[in-house]
């Protein structure tokens, strides 16, 4: 067996380095992991060491603690141990294995194959995501009505947690400034900090109340399918039910095929996202709205026959989606999203079919 | 082939096989379901020195992403009589799946391949890994022009 190197190189798929002695490596760390857990829960469960905040000099020796108590004090030495032994567990298993075997192993134990397949994943259709999620919600004139994926609800959720939380601390600021002054003392390294801190906070909260402005502003977007999941070559009946009043200027439906891929660069964890397909399925422009009344028509969807089925693996994913893109007048232009699952056209048929009776049902 | 190997022992290694495969479809397109037939022959090694052969069939992607990996079909001999059938030559008969198809994205690809890897008594293993296709998707362009909603369409 060669020495470790510290240092090895990537070449194509591969690198220099030896699994093996990443894999011993990897199987120390776990093992120092359990060592440390048995050890520092043995010695909190025989009573030898015990927290003691009267006497924080040292370690004494008390057994009159609470159970809750010891509950909470083997809680580090529990997490060292399932952490550790889990991920000894792994190095074992996979131990003098191809990446072939393991993944097999994973796949073809008779217990996990009548499970058949990941709880994501679509009966008999490998690396296909399920489009449960998708048809669990009935529509008011066509079979289904899909769910939204607004971007600017992430957005207005980021600018409320933000502002929540940020205002928070400056209300415990402010509570102890206060507090100094009432007592007549003025802690002014304190109070310089607080007006930057309120500047932000207020700041924080406008942009919040913008963003639900801007949210609330436009009405809601409908819409709903007549079948799912799709097929590439089939065609389905649309409906876009779009809210609100005034006049859009531009109202878009669009087909979209998106790319995203999971990687790790450093010890940070990115996922890059690529539209690379999309197709206008039809425009309106100068749509006018009236107070209580929406706009609402029907549009057929054709997906492209040569188009790539949805893919879903653990960090890579196709992804089709129809997007409603609008320009109100005086208002910010908005995209919503309503995510759609596109079969393989190969026994695809059949699994329309069955995802028609039930969408839990395996096609044959 | 992709000729890729732990080397784990000790100095001068041994010389790395030779593996040449042939589907029974030239163009090594697939239609889903369908049944793949392979023949391979594996060539420069000593044959006392193998202690197993895997063979696989099997899906991972290729890209941006870290790599994911699925496997349809899975073989290990271990056994003297496993081993003189699957090598120096051998066969294998796969019913392939609906999906995933092959695909050939912008920053996600999908590969079909089929593997044999040869374990040696050393400790060594040495890989050979064929690609062919399931279905017909065409690449993947892009889109070279991303929506901007802040500027009205012409």
């Amino acid at each position: 067996m060669k020495l470790p190197r510290f240092f090895g190189k990537k070449r194509g798929h591969r690198r220099t380095g030896s699994q093996i002695w990443g894999s011993v490596g990897e199987g120390l760390f776990y093992a120092a992991l359990v060592a440390a857990g048995l050890i520092f829960g043995g010695l909190l469960v025989s009573g030898a060491v015990a927290y003691a905040p009267a006497d924080a000099e040292g370690l004494v020796l008390d057994n009159r603690q609470a159970w809750w108590l010891w509950l909470l004090t083997l809680l580090i030495p529990g997490a060292l141990l399932a952490f550790g032994g889990s991920g000894l567990a792994r190095v074992i298993r996979a131990w003098g294995k191809s990446e072939e075997r393991r993944a097999a192993s994973v796949e073809m134990p008779a217990l996990l194959d009548k499970m058949g397949h990941a709880a994501d994943e679509a009966p008999g259709h490998p690396g296909v995501p399920t489009c449960e999620d998708l048809v669990n919600s009935p529509g008011t004139i066509l079979r289904y009505r899909l769910p939204i994926e607004s971007p600017e609800s992430w957005t207005l959720l980021g600018f409320g947690l933000f502002a929540l939380l940020w205002n928070a601390v400056v209300l415990v600021l402010a509570v102890g400034a206060g507090l100094d002054l009432l007592s007549g003392r003025t802690d002014w390294l304190l109070l310089a900090i607080l007006v930057p801190f309120v500047a932000v906070g207020v700041g924080g909260i406008f942009l919040f109340g913008r963003a639900l402005l801007l949210a609330t502003a436009v009405g809601p977007t409908q819409v709903e399918i007549s079948d799912h999941p799709l097929i590439p070559g089939g065609s389905y009946d649309v409906l876009l039910g779009q809210g609100g009043t005034g006049t859009f200027r531009e109202l878009q439906l669009l087909l979209e095929t998106e790319e995203l891929a999971t990687f790790r660069q450093g010890t940070d964890t990115r996922t890059e996202r690529i539209v690379v397909r999309r197709e206008r399925v039809k425009e309106w422009h100068d749509v006018q709205l009236a107070p209580g009344a929406r706009f609402e028509t029907h549009v057929t969807l054709a997906i492209p026959a040569d188009g790539m089925h949805s893919f879903a693996s653990d960090h890579n994913a196709v992804k089709w989606r129809l997007v409603v893109r609008g320009r109100p007048e005086r208002r910010p232009a908005f995209t919503r999203i309503f995510p759609l699952v596109v079969f393989p056209a190969q026994a695809s048929a059949a699994a329309s079919a069955a995802g028609r009776s039930s969408p839990r049902q395996e096609s044959p | 082939m992709k000729p890729g190997s732990n080397s784990t022992n000790s100095i001068p290694p041994p010389p790395l096989p030779r593996v040449t495969a042939q589907f029974d479809r030239t163009a090594r397109v697939y239609e889903p379901q369908q049944q793949l037939s392979i023949r391979y022959q594996i060539e420069g090694f000593d044959e006392a020195t193998v202690q197993a052969v895997e063979r696989s069939v099997l899906w991972y992607t290729e890209g941006k992403g870290e790599e994911d990996l699925g496997v349809h079909f899975f073989e290990r001999t271990e056994t003297p009589e496993g081993l003189a059938a699957a090598m120096p030559e051998g066969a294998f008969v796969v019913r392939l799946p609906v999906s995933p198809l092959s695909y050939e994205g912008v920053i996600v690809k999908v590969r079909w391949c089929i593997r044999v890897r040869i374990f040696f008594v050393s400790g060594r293993d040495f890989v050979s890994e064929h690609v062919f296709d399931l279905g017909h998707i065409p690449p993947a362009l892009g889109i070279r022009d991303p929506l901007d909603l802040s500027e009205p369409s012409p």
